[in-house]
């Protein structure tokens, strides 16, 4: 994770006006600064980009007010300004001052940062422990089942078929009356005028490509398209069909730079 | 002699594989070579009719096959051309009446007899095809300039190809080069764009086509028509000769002429 400079309150001028960040197993801890005032003190913490505050859903934050004698309209202000407003996470809140840990304690804040540590610590072992299996499932997850891919290095002419489970690539043309059922994507590098039903068991995570489009149905997943040679813009024309929100796409391949 | 043994073909009917099939055997015995022209169309025969030789067909090849005649006795020789025979097709049997392996032994008795063994083979993909492909080593497959013509070559090129015909060639019958002109019918670049096969030659619609059909005479023995100087030139490239599309605008154009002459000579006739 990166750590953002949060040295950005340059019109304080004290020495020591930063907060500090640290990493830590449960998220951030932040050092705030003890010269300042609490409206500067506010005002810096307001000022924090996001970033500062971006956490992985299940960390959070610890507040490090130092010798800071905190008042009730400090805490406050940081819970209706920056907690709340920001959607941080507070872990604990954390003071070496009495008079800020009784208000801390009164208030019904939680000031345990060993706690919080222990218990990740605790989660992350049992995490490990419990489930190995998953964490090697999550590994493997990209790699899972790549089906075969038929290539066919001549053009398919009419009553030729093809059904397989994997993608198919045609090095030639699909000839009028030739079919090809594919349980994965298909590309055509030629003339596409026959049949071709890609994700032909269902998945929509297909596409069809075709060099040249000309045929008046395509078949993808469980959806059927037609194709009216004299409505549709990309009739013989190079494209790229898909399912979006369940529904065929078809768009014509230009390949256009944007500058 | 070892002939060539070649099927004309197309998968779909009224294309011109028969009329095809006796010009190019005609042409191919005016170049002086000893040809049979198989009628494998058992049951629908007319390989005889079209060459004119209805009337002297006595047995046919099945009865070869059978064994009830030699095959001399079935030949039928085509007395004005030297060196073109008929073999004919039962009429009245149908095509279970022979197999593949009956063809290819059939074939195979033609072949130290001719220069050419040239199949008329049955529209359809099935047993009649099959019959008349088995004994082939290549193939002439016939095409209109129409979508159901060629979308059905090319199923029969497919079914050839994983026969191990070689070499299949393509021949664009019946092609009006006004109506390509007009972007009325599919142009010669249009179905070998489809087909990817070989083309060895296009013969231009013609009304003497039919005149020649029902005369009972194959075209190519008088020469005085653009498809019979089509089937000529295809026949030279079936031997080897490298020879030129024939410039088929120049023919429509002129017919054209003469059809006006013609018009004017009749009035002229009618007049006197």
């Amino acid at each position: 994770m990166n750590i953002p400079n949060l040295n950005l309150f340059k019109k304080i001028n004290k020495p020591g006006a930063r907060i500090i960040p640290e990493k830590k197993d449960y998220g951030m801890k932040f050092f705030l600064p003890e010269n300042l005032t609490e409206d500067e003190l506010l005002k810096m913490l307001v000022r924090l980009p996001q970033s500062a505050y971006k956490l992985p859903e299940d960390q959070g934050i610890v507040l490090d007010f130092g010798k800071r004698a905190c008042s009730k309209r400090l805490i406050l202000h940081m819970i209706n300004s920056i907690v709340w407003v920001k959607n941080i996470k507070i872990f604990a809140w954390l003071s070496e001052n009495e008079e800020s840990l009784k208000l801390f304690k009164s208030a019904g804040l939680s000031m345990d940062e060993e706690f919080i540590l222990e218990s990740f610590k605790k989660a992350e072992e049992k995490k490990s422990q419990d489930f190995p299996e998953i964490q090697e499932e999550i590994i493997k997850a990209p790699e899972t089942k790549i089906s075969a891919l038929k290539v066919v290095y001549n053009s398919m002419r009419s009553g030729q078929r093809i059904e397989t489970e994997g993608d198919v690539v045609v090095w030639g043309n699909l000839n009028h009356g030739a079919e090809i059922i594919a349980g994965g994507s298909i590309i055509i590098a030629g003339r596409l005028l026959g049949v071709i039903h890609a994700g032909g068991y269902g998945r929509e995570d297909v596409f069809v490509w075709a060099g040249c489009f000309e045929t008046p149905q395509v078949r993808i997943a469980n959806k059927l398209c037609y194709a009216d040679p004299k409505s549709t813009t990309c009739w013989r024309k190079s494209v790229l069909i898909t399912l979006e929100d369940h529904k065929p796409v078809i768009r014509e391949n230009k390949f256009i730079t944007h500058n | 002699m070892a002939a060539r043994v070649i099927v004309t073909t197309s998968g779909k009917g009224g294309v011109g594989k028969t009329t095809s099939t006796a010009n190019i055997a005609a042409a191919l015995a005016r170049f002086g070579k000893k040809v049979v022209a198989v009628d494998a169309d058992v049951g629908l025969r007319n390989l005889d009719v079209i060459m004119g030789l209805e009337n002297r067909v006595v047995y046919n090849f099945i009865d070869v096959i059978e064994k009830t005649c030699k095959l001399n006795q079935a030949l039928v020789k085509d007395k004005r051309v030297p060196g073109l025979y008929l073999l004919p097709a039962a009429q009245t049997r149908t095509k279970d009446a022979v197999n593949p392996e009956q063809m290819v032994a059939l074939c195979e008795e033609l072949k130290p007899e001719f220069d050419f063994v040239l199949l008329d083979c049955p529209a359809g993909i099935e047993g009649g095809f099959k019959n008349a492909a088995a004994g082939a080593e290549e193939a002439l497959v016939v095409t209109t300039p129409e979508i159901p013509s060629v979308r059905d070559a090319d199923r029969i090129i497919g079914m050839l190809e994983s026969m191990g015909k070689s070499p299949i060639r393509l021949i664009i019958n019946r092609l009006r080069p006004n109506m390509v002109q007009d972007g009325d019918m599919l142009a010669k670049d249009d179905i070998l764009d489809v087909l990817s096969i070989d083309l060895i030659g296009v013969v231009p619609e013609d009304e003497s086509v039919i005149r020649a059909t029902n005369n009972g005479e194959p075209m190519t023995m008088s020469l005085d028509s653009p498809a019979a100087h089509a089937y000529l030139n295809i026949a030279e490239r079936i031997l080897g000769h490298d020879v030129p599309l024939m410039d088929l605008e120049s023919y429509a154009s002129r017919s054209f002429i003469s059809k006006i002459k013609r018009f004017f000579m009749g009035k002229r006739k009618n007049r006197s």
